[in-house]
């Protein structure tokens, strides 16, 4: 191929995979980053039974005491009681989500006080129910068992890896091929390279190749830390489909990062690019929290996002649905799509100075 | 190499402006004309249009107006051409900081046809014991020497290099102009552009001095010296000599005032100084100092702008 010379192509790369590996820092946040993230958010979502509803009774000390006495037993209906004649103090505290919910009134006429905004809440609604009742004497009657989901499929941290693949392979895209593309360019070394015979596309090919290699570890590290660690399940005939996706992905958001960086003459506009384009991924790209939830006007947007497509196809892939997402193999059809073209436009608007 | 391309000079340039943003004019209608074999400088203070020149001769800018071919090829028809027989030091260089010195230059070989093989590349330009290290561990010089490095590393027929040794220690200049005089031993051209008159006095054969993107003069830096008509240079320095008085004296063959200093040219200055000292004296006015040197390139600037090139000398711009 006339277009890309073998030897180009080898030194190229061989420069930008040094240029990586002798940067420290960049390699601690591509592998220590998100191992670090993974061990945090596993930890804090892992396998916990579920914490007590932290209540805080309103009343005042002496008077109604008596009566309340049979509900303050102690937290066998999943409530932590704590006593208080201050309502202001327990109003800012249940604002800022320190306690789950209020209660006062007398036990006859029971005020609940929630914010139903908050995950908590209607659980609190209900033990607080269950344990008035249980006060006034009320037969219990069939009680609905409360099951907390941990085995391994339906955790937060096995829908949170495939997520942290994701914005993975998004920084490595963005950061590593654009922001550093823009720096060479910043720095003059692209005019540089520029009154040289190498061609444009063999150059951007060249220099791509190297860090969407570089791309393809960290995301099997993770999954590999998920697996030994916590357990996450990859359904035994889900490895092709895995390794289909992480590939596309790293295609795809290496094309992106190129197509962020063929013009960018300074480090704040592909700051600002970088930005732009990785902050409505963070927020509806289903990698921390689901984007099914997004009321229906967002769910076309949401869809739309790269991001969205890796979650999504990864969690078919890994936990054999994906909700109302993406199917594996319609993301990495996706991923594959938008790389190429992403790649093929940059080729054509790339500009050297 | 017998193409038609051979016989033509390595740069002619014509009616050459640039103006950037439509206001901006950095190159003021140019003609230049330069052969194989040469060295030649373009000559003048920052802001006088240098780079622009260059660069649009390396095809890294469009010119706003005339002609620029190089090795009898244009940019329009035969960019790639030109590419694998030019080599070009930018005025701004910095390479890839964590790469070595042969890492450098082979990847900047594989990019031509026919490279110069990486050790030779390196050891011409004298970073032998330096070839591990990294580029940002280098020195001023040996950077600017690596620059010049890469630029060798296609083997080009012209080389292009913005200035080349600002800032840098005398030693390291002079290692970079033996350099420069390998490679036009080998047949090569080369481009230079400086704002230091001894280096394009001792390192051209021949100057465009240019200013405000306008050649101003042309020629070997003898002729240049020559076209002030006397050899030697006296300075005066005091207040109030009277120029015309000065310019009766025999034997002075021009005097100018710069910036407090009379400068007065003369052909004998053993016979001229005792009789300016002699005026000096009839004027009655006090002489803080007085030097005397040969003509150079800085006294050809000086006579033709008024100033000198050191006045506009500030390190910013470029
Ligand atoms: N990119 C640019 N945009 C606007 N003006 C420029 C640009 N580059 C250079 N100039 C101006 O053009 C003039 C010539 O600059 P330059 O060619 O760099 O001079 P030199 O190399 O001789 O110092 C200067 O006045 C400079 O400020
Ligand atoms: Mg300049």
């Amino acid at each position: 191929m006339s277009w890309l010379r073998w030897r180009v192509f080898r030194e190229v790369t061989a420069m930008a995979l040094r240029d990586y590996l002798r940067t420290p820092d960049a390699v601690f946040w591509t592998y220590g980053f998100p191992l670090g993230m993974a061990v945090v958010l596993g930890l804090a979502f892992g396998e916990k039974p579920p914490d007590p509803s932290r209540i805080v009774l309103l009343a005042e000390p002496a008077a109604e005491s008596s009566a309340w006495a049979g509900f303050e037993k102690p937290a066998t209906d999943g409530l932590a009681v704590e006593r208080s004649d201050d309502a202001a103090r327990a109003h800012d505290r249940l604002i800022l989500g320190a306690i789950d919910a209020v209660l006062s009134g007398t036990p006859d006429r029971p005020v609940i006080d929630v914010d139903v905004a908050r995950p908590g809440a209607a659980l609190a609604e209900l033990r607080i129910d269950a344990a008035l009742r249980r006060a006034r004497g009320e037969p219990e009657g069939p009680r609905a068992e409360i099951r907390p989901v941990d085995e391994p499929g339906g955790r937060y941290i096995d829908f949170l890896i495939p997520g942290l693949i994701g914005i993975n392979l998004l920084g490595a895209g963005i950061y590593g091929v654009g922001y550093n593309m823009v720096q060479m360019r910043v720095k003059n070394l692209l005019r540089r390279i520029h009154v040289t015979p190498v061609g444009r596309a063999e150059f951007l090919l060249s220099w791509l190749a190297s860090r969407f290699g570089l791309s393809l570890l960290p995301p099997f590290l993770i999954l590999l830390f998920g697996i030994l660690t916590f357990g996450v399940p990859v359904a035994s005939g889900a490895w092709s489909w895995v390794v289909a996706l992480i590939v596309a992905s790293a295609f795809c958001f290496g094309g992106l990062g190129l197509l962020i960086s063929t013009r960018a003459r300074t480090t704040e506009t592909v700051g600002g690019l970088m930005n732009l384009i990785m902050l409505p991924m963070w927020l509806g790209g289903g990698a921390f929290f689901s984007n099914q939830r997004f009321p229906e006007f967002a769910q076309p947007l949401v869809k739309a996002l790269p991001l969205t497509w890796v979650t999504d196809g990864l969690r078919d892939a890994m936990l054999g649905s994906s909700g109302e997402g993406f199917t594996a193999p319609v993301a990495c059809l996706l991923l594959a799509g938008f790389g190429a073209v992403t790649c093929l436009v940059s080729f054509r608007i790339f500009r050297w100075t | 190499m017998s193409d038609g391309f051979s016989a033509a000079p390595a740069i002619e340039i014509e009616g050459l402006r640039k103006v950037y943003d439509g206001k901006v004019v950095a190159v003021d209608g140019l003609d230049l004309r330069i052969e194989r074999g040469e060295v030649f400088g373009l000559l003048g203070p920052n802001g006088a249009g240098k780079t622009t020149t260059v660069e649009i001769c390396e095809g890294l800018l469009e010119p706003t107006d005339g002609s620029v071919r190089i090795l009898g090829r244009t940019w329009r028809d035969d960019a790639k051409a030109i590419r694998e027989r030019i080599g070009v030091s930018l005025q701004e260089t910095r390479l890839f900081e964590k790469q070595t010195v042969r890492e450098l230059c082979a990847l900047f070989a594989s990019f031509y046809t026919d490279p110069r093989p990486v050790d030779e590349v390196v050891d011409l330009v004298g970073l032998g014991e330096k070839r591990d290290a990294r580029y940002k561990a280098l020195s001023g010089g040996q950077k600017q020497r690596l620059a010049v490095a890469t630029a060798l590393a296609g083997k080009p027929e012209l080389l292009f290099l913005d200035e080349p040794t600002t800032g840098l220690d005398p030693q390291s200049r002079r290692s970079l102009w033996d350099v420069v005089r390998r490679f036009q031993a080998e047949g090569g051209t080369v481009l230079l552009t400086t704002h230091y008159m001894d280096e394009a006095e001792v390192l051209c054969d021949r100057i465009g001095i240019v200013d405000h993107g306008k050649a101003i003069a042309l020629g070997t830096p003898r002729e240049l010296i020559a076209g002030l008509g006397a050899a030697h240079v006296v300075e005066l320095e005091a207040d109030g000599l009277d120029l015309a008085a000065l310019r009766g004296v025999p034997g002075v063959a021009e005097v100018e005032d710069s910036a407090g200093r009379v400068i007065a040219t003369v052909e004998r200055p053993h016979e001229t100084v005792p009789a300016l000292l002699a005026a000096v004296a009839r004027a009655g006015v006090e002489l803080r100092g007085l030097s005397t040197r040969h003509t150079s390139l800085e006294d050809v600037f000086v006579h033709l702008t008024g100033r000198t090139l050191r006045e506009d000398q500030r390190e910013d711009g470029r």
